[in-house]
């Protein structure tokens, strides 16, 4: 198995390989190889044990060996915040994966962080460590919020014991207001709330890649257009937004270049990866994937 | 909510999958406010728009005056279209029914190394500023 990432992050492309075998009588995949590049010129190179460290400043590299069970990425320690290293660390650190499962997060927290759960539980740690890292976030959360929720009144905070914050969103007219917990809120304003994060946290400390998987899930229809354009919109000045979905209204907010089918005959073969715009498709899209009839 | 029917609001309404990657890169300028337009499922073709039009939508447009609607079509080279599509709004909706598309078909605007669909879309948006 073989992982390539290659990212640009102010003006500097990364490359990270990593690539697993599992040899005779191994239970565990090993690392066969690793290497992180940076414009071309290697950190460090790794052949199973055999680790390459290149000092960015000498001609001569460092050698050590580690087990071959585990990644060196995590454990070669990075110099300072202007190295190569941390600034590809700290981005894959935050790289969002996101697959949220809404009646699981509470809006409680007893803790500040800026690597969210997959599954969105530690929302409430994600959401005070966003606003203490960047108090203007806010503003960003809000003004997304209350165009999908437009009686959203304020969203608070507070101090509910000794470590423990609790979050209540408010709702008012002109009348009366409701102030509810967040984990009362329905799935699909969850989704909303996760997503108004995303937006600010892209503002705040980005350039992300989110990842999210089925972002239509918990929407209503007339939702998921606006849904998903709003993430594509938000990443078009920085950053890298990628979902998947079987969601008519979502595969229409792409187009032919940036869509890719994932087609797979049986489990027993490989999930073969096609671009759409290099497909032959009848008519509308989403009628032809209904029929069946976009294949690779 | 979805786009708020109360306020003004435009329903784009494309002919084909092509229009509808124009449309929604047209959407994707930071300028637009998303929550006020909305792409609806391609039609199927200049005809199925306009039967898709007054089948759907005449009786809403009545009911939500502050709705806008762009039918957008291929004029395929044919210039008898535009005046056989007008002819299918009712006159009180003339200022609030617009009939948009390309001259020839989108393809043409793709062959002429103008970008994909979405791009030219956003060109498009970028245009009117």
């Amino acid at each position: 198995m073989r992982f390539e990432i290659v990212v640009e992050l102010e003006g500097e492309t990364y490359a990270y390989d990593i690539t697993f075998d599992l040899p005779e009588r191994f239970k565990e995949l090993r690392v066969l190889e690793e290497k992180l590049t940076v414009n071309g010129k290697p950190v460090y190179t790794r052949e199973v044990e055999q680790v390459h460290l290149t000092q960015a400043d000498q001609d001569e590299s460092a050698k050590f060996l580690i087990d071959s069970g585990v990644v060196a990425l995590p454990k070669i320690q990075d110099l300072g915040t202007s190295n190569p290293l941390f600034g590809f660390k700290q981005w894959l650190a935050r790289t969002l994966i996101l697959r949220p499962i809404p009646s699981w997060i509470q809006g409680t927290s007893d803790n500040e962080t800026l690597e969210p759960d997959t599954r969105g539980i530690n929302f409430g740690n994600w959401f005070s460590g966003l606003l203490a890292y960047a108090p203007s976030a806010y503003s960003k959360i809000d003004d997304y919020l209350k165009q999908v929720m437009p009686d959203l009144k304020d969203i608070k905070n507070p101090v509910v014991g000794r470590r423990f914050r609790r979050l209540f969103v408010e709702f008012s007219n002109d009348q009366v207001s409701l102030n509810l917990p967040f984990e009362d809120l329905s799935d699909g304003e969850k989704c909303f709330m996760i997503c108004a994060l995303v937006l600010a946290a892209n503002d705040a400390y980005g350039p992300l890649f989110c990842f999210w998987d089925e972002p239509d899930n918990y929407l209503a229809p007339s939702e998921v257009g606006h849904f998903v354009l709003a993430l594509r919109k938000a990443f078009q000045t920085g950053g890298q937004f990628i979902a998947t979905s079987h969601n008519p209204e979502a595969i229409r907010g792409f187009y032919d270049e940036n869509t890719l089918l994932l087609y797979r005959k049986s489990h027993l073969e490989p999930t073969i990866v096609r671009r759409l715009d290099g497909l032959h498709v009848s008519g509308d899209l989403v009628d032809a994937l209904i029929r069946g009839d976009v294949e690779p | 909510m979805s786009v708020n029917k109360y306020q003004p609001h435009v329903f784009v309404l494309p002919e084909d999958d092509a229009n509808r990657q124009l449309a929604n890169g047209f959407l994707l300028d930071l300028a637009i406010s998303i929550r006020k337009i909305q792409v609806l499922r391609p039609a199927g073709g200049w005809a199925k728009v306009l039967d898709c039009f007054i089948s759907d939508h005449l009786v809403e447009m009545d009911r939500y005056p502050d709705r806008f609607m762009v039918l957008l079509i291929d004029f395929d080279r044919d210039e008898e279209r535009s005046t056989k599509a007008k002819a299918q709004i009712p006159p009180g909706l003339a200022d609030r029914v617009f009939i948009l598309g390309t001259l020839g078909e989108p393809e043409d605007l793709r062959q002429a190394n103008l970008g994909s669909f979405e791009q030219i879309g956003l060109a498009m948006a970028k245009d009117c500023r």
